[in-house]
């Protein structure tokens, strides 16, 4: 709430600054400043720089076309502008021309005369007039004309209205608004309300829904014995105050997040400081942070005001949310490279923040939304605007390698790596120096043997000295890791405002090299006010962004966020697509309620644990899952919520389950991830992919290394979904390769040995034993035909097993019992009540 | 265990996307799956995998495609020519060459017609051509890109640059499989790091692609386990600890308690069916899998067509048996990767090794298919991300080339014994019939008796298709 100052100011100063020196870029050009460029400026662009950098030339540099005046604006490789208007300071042309900066002089082989660049400073000041608009056809001849006032008609474009809860036939069965809302729809519908889950069930249900686990036999007992009125409500704040919570919900979010600890696509370099934003949304998630500050963080977290050096961090650690992306880090120029990078940002913040597909509008209008071309591009600029700071050392496959932001060391922020002794600096060191050497000898004589004609592998030269470069790049990558005395140094992904902002050309059918009208930077215009003024003034936008979408004003926010809790609760969303709420999206099974959630949640101060809270505490989360033919033959699939929807555990609760029942779970993994502890550079995710397979984890799923494609496969087995996309819900298979996983993957024999070991150990009978397995893989006791069933398999198992000793002897009876008992955990194990929630 | 009768079998179930229940109804309809018909209540709601019906008649039931990653040499192996023999050492034309100097390079293997059709087929595939009478020989390919990663995923999914479907899950979701006892959709030796050529991306995951063998990174030992090293094999299949008939008696314990659950919630439950019906199919995978993945019964002869036991085919020859296996089991889409065609430097040597691999075992599989009466209704595909350049770079390799490569086609569906489209007079480019990748994968998919403007998933707001706005069915090919 601090900033907001700011951003008054900077809608002010949107309005105010139209008709002030900061003028568009395409603002008309007096006659004088036409004939001084004419004079000075275009002859010595043609004489001295159109050969490397005008559309004709041979062979153009850096990407840099200064050809046209969009090209100059935007620059070439290096991701800067060429020129800011009004700014020579910010203007590479002007500094490459003063040859100031060793590593960038230009012309290369002699110096402009002084009065030359003395005339293109003035001319930069005076905003750089250019009359050389590139010639492309006007994008919006022929096309369809969106009618803004008809599209923000759309359902979900209007704000969420208020809707007195229904009255209902049988009021007494309705405890909470949310239950008159799902009643009103059943009766109308000619539908009952099946009768509510009993305590054991209902203590599962809360707990798998609240923290990934299921409870322990002690809490189910005492859940059972409460009999106070507000016994329901005690245990949801139990679990809702447990660490395991923000487990459980980080991972919610992770989904939408496209969250992942490396690059994916074709180079699949780590991240390895990614797991610094698992940790934050971790720990939002606990402290219930407001939703509307925790998206806030994640789009603008480093322009937020902060409380202190620890607060800032985390602020710059929630922009990580921008960085994570896939990126095409082997492409070869820089300019397609930083549009489908700025694609991807667009996509994954429409997507998961406002339920909307913009990316849609990159090549043309969107085909269904009212969204225009030039409202990707005013996005676009904002993003271009930012600085994307992902890490990844230089190698072959990558040519875009980053840097990563350096948090302040008192900032409180763990580290995944131990400090180095000075004899591991020192050996580090002379690593990064011999290997630098080496490839320095290695492109030396690869240039000898060229010279003498001796050269005739090329290909196979390149790759010597391209290999020797990257393994030179990556030992220089873990040393950058460290301070000089060997202290890891607090490094993050994030993004951080350019120096001076700029504004994007719409990209005719969205090619790099199609541009056409420079767009200022803005809002999405069917998400404003037809009178609201649209337009950033001051800085990347970032910031306004962040403002009008974690907002009351903006209708989608809320909505698609209770709709997403919603869904994780209850097992269907009310708007069955929930990353899309526009037009080809489906529309909400009912609305009302959907408006009754986005409002409270609004009012609750954005507060997630509330919403979780208001949704179970009502009639319908607590109803049983149990058939009911007269319903089922009218409502086959639910959507009226007759009963509780008999639901899938997901991969990681499946896991974290397996691990607790099993009593191998650890619930304190070492900080960090093991992604921060191999090296950087594809070497690393060799060393990690090896590791990972060979020794099981004992730790929460959401732990795990999350590495693109290479999704560890006790999770990806039970539909662990694509991590490069945006997933709001996930896919529900069932597949034999689950049941193979469970009745033949090494891991999960060992945590059904591990589960045998535990029973053995529990003083009691056999019959305790069992019951006591049963309590704990399905929080009750077993039926009498449950029993002998057992029986009959304790029975027959033993006399079909092989033991490697003769059936009839002493040996193989205590082999065959041994191998019976975890035979029969891992049937528990695998059965369908425990990856079922009911 | 061999006694459960196929009665009425929900096996999966894909909530998300609203499919309903895959019903093993679905089995009845397949030529390999006998006691299906038992019960003929079993006709219940189609699942995702069972078989659909094509969009209009198609010959093609099945794809077998041979990928050549790394991109084969067209002019030294399918596309002929003269011109390029006649003037060979002359400096390539513009500004070809990347690396210094470029010259026309011609190829060292000799090209000879084959067959009554009289197709060019290079030395090379002295055995593939004798089937040259059923090759259609598609000389005019083109892609986007000449980068191999990009290259590759276009090939495979359509597209350079986002996630995309791949091809055999967009088969499976347009068509369904035949034999649910068995994945649908097979890629055997799949390249590391590749994982978008047998995904499902956005379509429902039952649609990828199942691997078999292929190491995904170069580390092999670690991985033995779960790739089989060199060997195919399946994940999972197979228990350490338990014999068959001990595993199914744990299996008849979890079976009983799925019953219990289903009785606790009311008798009726289709997501438990879903469970106990997977189990099933799953326990019949592990004598089923291995059965047809077991090559040790097929007669020496048989093996000997492949090249199996023989040398440099051995491998591949293996492959292409299984996939020939697979398609009597009903498998839908089966792809075969064979690597190291990237032949920048040492070309003669390495070129010559790569065909002498796949040669005779793809003779053997195309020869066993026609005489098992399975070639006309599975569709051979062979071919690579783009081909190479006509000039030589440094002095015994060529250098990538998308603008024109050479792909064939036999059996199901596709004329046999044809050239179509041709590249310039050196085999830079196609300029005539220009088949670009959008184009062949519509031609494939009207090829199985699906319309790629048709075949359609709704993702984030739209229809997305294979070819996305591109496509153009080859309709001279069509038998």
């Amino acid at each position: 709430m601090k900033a907001l100052p700011y951003l008054c100011f900077a809608l002010f100063a949107a309005c105010a600054s139209a008709q002030t020196e900061s003028q568009p870029p395409h603002a008309a050009i007096t006659p004088d400043q036409l004939a001084f460029f004419e004079k000075n400026i275009r002859p010595v662009l043609v004489e001295h720089c159109y050969k490397c950098h005008a559309a004709n030339a041979t062979k153009v540099r850096g990407g840099l076309l200064l050809d046209n005046k969009q090209n100059t604006l935007l620059g070439g490789e290096s991701g800067h502008p060429a020129i800011t208007p009004g700014d020579p300071a910010a203007s590479t042309l002007y500094t490459a021309m003063t040859w100031e900066d060793p590593d960038m002089e230009m012309p290369p082989k002699q110096k402009l005369p002084d009065d030359v660049i003395a005339n293109f400073k003035r001319w930069i000041e005076m905003g750089a007039p250019d009359p050389r608009e590139s010639k492309i056809a006007n994008p919006e001849g022929g096309r369809r004309q969106i009618d803004m006032t008809e599209g923000r008609k759309h359902w979900s474009f209007q704000k969420p209205v208020a809707t007195p809860p229904p009255a209902v036939k049988t009021p007494d069965w309705a405890k909470t608004p949310i239950d008159h809302f799902i009643l009103a729809s059943m009766e109308t519908a000619g539908l009952h309300p099946v009768r509510d889950a009993d305590r054991p069930t209902l203590i599962r249900r809360i707990a798998f829904d609240l923290t990934g686990l299921p409870p322990t036999p002690d809490q189910v007992k005492a859940f059972t014995e409460d009999k106070s009125p507000d016994a329901v409500a005690s245990v949801i704040d139990l679990f809702l105050d447990s660490a395991r919570f923000g487990e459980r919900w980080a991972r919610h979010w992770l989904d939408v997040a496209r969250y992942a600890e490396s690059n994916g696509k074709e180079s699949n370099v780590p991240y390895p400081h990614a797991w610094r934003y698992r940790d934050y949304v971790i720990e939002s998630f606990n402290k219930d942070k407001s939703y509307d500050q925790f998206l806030k963080e994640q789009l603008a977290g480093d322009l937020l005001l902060s409380d202190g050096k620890k607060d800032q961090a985390e602020k710059i650690i929630a922009t990580s949310f921008l960085a994570l992306g896939p990126k095409g880090l082997n492409n070869r120029d820089r300019r397609q490279f930083q549009a489908d990078l700025v694609d991807e940002q667009i996509d994954v913040v429409s997507q998961s923040m406002l339920g909307l597909t913009l990316a849609c509008a990159r090549c043309h209008d969107h085909k269904f939304d009212p969204v225009t071309q030039r409202d990707y591009y005013a996005l676009a600029g904002i993003f271009q605007s930012s600085e994307t700071l992902y890490g990844t050392p230089s190698q072959q496959q990558n040519n875009f390698p980053s840097t990563l932001i350096e948090l302040d060391p008192a900032s409180g922020q763990p580290a995944a790596i131990a400090k180095l002794a000075p004899t591991e600096v020192t050996r580090l060191k002379q690593e990064v120096a011999s290997l630098t050497k080496a490839s320095e000898e290695a492109t030396r004589e690869a240039m000898a043997m060229r010279q003498q004609g001796r050269d005739n592998g090329n290909v196979a030269t390149f790759l010597r000295i391209r290999q020797a470069r990257d393994r030179t790049a990556s030992a220089q990558a873990d040393l950058d890791l460290f301070t000089s005395d060997g202290t890891p140094r607090t490094l993050t992904m994030g993004v951080l405002d350019r120096p001076s902002p700029i504004n994007s050309p719409l990209l005719v059918r969205g090619d790099i090299n199609q541009q056409s009208d420079i767009i200022p930077r803005g809002l999405v215009e069917v998400l404003c006010a037809p009178d609201e003024p649209r337009n950033i003034a001051q800085g990347s936008g970032r910031l306004d962004l962040a403002y009008f979408i974690a907002s009351k004003d903006n209708p989608l926010t809320a909505r698609v966020m209770a709709n997403r809790i919603w869904l994780h609760l209850m097992g269907q969303a009310i708007v069955p697509t929930p990353d899309n709420f526009g037009l080809m999206g489906m529309k909400p099974t009912h609305p009302e309620l959907l408006d009754h959630l986005a409002l409270a949640f609004m009012e609750n101060g954005w507060s997630v644990k509330k919403l979780i809270k208001q949704i179970m505490l009502s009639r319908t989360y607590q109803m049983s899952s149990t058939y009911d033919a007269a319903n089922h033959a009218t409502d086959p699939d639910n959507k009226h919520r007759w009963r509780m929807d008999q639901r899938r555990l997901d991969a990681e609760a499946v896991r974290d389950a397996m691990l607790a029942v099993s009593g191998t779970l650890d619930l304190y993994p070492i900080d960090g991830s093991p992604v921060a502890r191999v090296s950087e550079g594809r070497q690393g995710l060799i060393q990690l992919l090896t590791q990972v397979n060979s020794q099981p984890s004992p730790h929460r799923s959401i732990y795990l290394p999350i590495i693109r494609d290479q999704i560890p496969e006790f999770l990806s087995v039970f539909d662990f979904p694509d991590a490069s996309l945006v997933n709001g819900q996930r896919d529900n298979t069932n597949v034999p390769s689950q049941s193979l996983f469970l009745m033949n993957n090494p891991q999960a024999i060992a945590l059904a040995d591990a589960f045998a070991t535990r029973l053995n150990e529990f003083e009691g009978t056999p019959l305790d034993r069992l019951t006591h397995a049963y309590h704990l893989a399905f929080s009750r006791a077993p039926t009498p035909e449950e029993l002998t069933a057992i029986r009959t398999f304790w029975m027959t198992f033993p006399t079909k097993v092989e033991t490697g000793s003769s059936k009839n002897s002493q040996q193989h009876k205590d082999k065959a019992q041994k191998l019976a008992l975890t035979t029969f955990c891992q049937a528990l194990l695998a059965s369908a009540e425990f990856r079922f929630l009911n | 265990m061999n006694a459960t009768p196929l009665t009425r079998r929900k096996v999966l179930q894909t909530t998300a996307n609203g499919f309903g229940y895959l019903a093993f109804s679905a089995l009845a309809a397949s030529a390999s799956a006998q006691s299906a018909i038992r019960n003929p209540q079993s006709a219940i709601a189609p699942g995702p995998l069972s078989p659909k019906p094509p969009h209009f008649p198609a010959k093609a039931k099945h794809i077998i495609f041979l990928c050549m990653q790394g991109a084969p040499s067209h002019v030294d192996t399918f596309d002929y020519k003269p011109k390029l023999i006649a003037d060979a050492g002359k400096s390539a034309p513009s500004a070809a060459g990347r690396y210094g100097r470029a010259d026309l390079m011609a190829p060292k293997w000799e090209f000879k017609q084959h067959g009554k059709s009289g197709l060019y087929i290079s030395s090379l595939f002295p055995n593939v051509a004798k089937h040259a009478d059923d090759l259609c020989i598609i000389n005019s390919m083109a892609t986007d890109l000449p980068a191999h990663p990009q290259a590759f995923t276009q090939l495979h999914t359509g597209t350079t640059q986002f996630i995309r479907p791949s091809l055999g899950a967009w088969t499976l979701y347009g068509l369904g499989t035949e034999n649910e006892n068995l994945p649908g959709f097979i890629t055997i030796n799949p390249p590391g790091n590749a994982t978008r050529t047998y995904g499902s991306a956005f379509l429902p995951a039952i649609y990828q692609g199942t691997k078999l063998g292929g190491n995904r990174l170069p580390i092999p030992q670690q991985f033995a386990r779960r790739f089989g090293g060199q060997e195919a094999g399946m994940a999972d299949i197979k228990n350490t600890r338990l014999n068959p008939e001990a595993q199914r008696s744990q299996l008849d314990l979890i079976q009983k308690l799925n019953q219990s659950r289903k009785q606790l919630d009311g008798g009726v439950s289709p997501e438990i069916d879903g469970v106990i019906e997977s189990y099933e199919l799953a326990f019949r995978m592990q004598s089923e899998v291995p059965n047809v993945m077991d090559l040790s019964k097929e007669s020496a002869a048989t093996q000997k067509l492949y090249g199996i036991g023989e040398g440099p085919s051995d491998t591949f020859g293996k492959q292409c048996l299984m996939a020939r296996k697979f398609v009597e089991a009903g498998v839908r889409f089966i792809e075969i990767t064979h690597g190291n065609w990237d032949h920048h430097t040492n070309l003669t040597a390495a070129l010559e090794n790569n065909c002498g691999q796949v040669d005779q075992a793809i003779a053997g599989l195309l020869q066993d298919l026609k005489q098992r009466d399975l070639l006309k209704d599975t569709l051979v595909v062979w071919g690579g991300e783009f081909g190479r350049t006509p000039h030589s770079q440094g002095t015994d390799g060529r250098d990538h080339n998308n603008k024109g490569f050479t792909l064939w086609m036999a059996g199901g569906g596709v004329k046999g014994g044809m050239n179509y489209g041709l590249t310039d007079d050196y085999g830079y480019e196609a300029v005539h019939n220009k088949m670009h990748i959008h184009d062949w994968h519509a031609t494939l998919l009207h090829l199985m008796g699906l319309d790629h403007e048709r075949l359609t998933y709704r993702y984030a707001g739209r229809d997305f298709r294979l070819t996305d706005v591109h496509g153009i069915v080859a309709k001279e090919i069509l038998a």
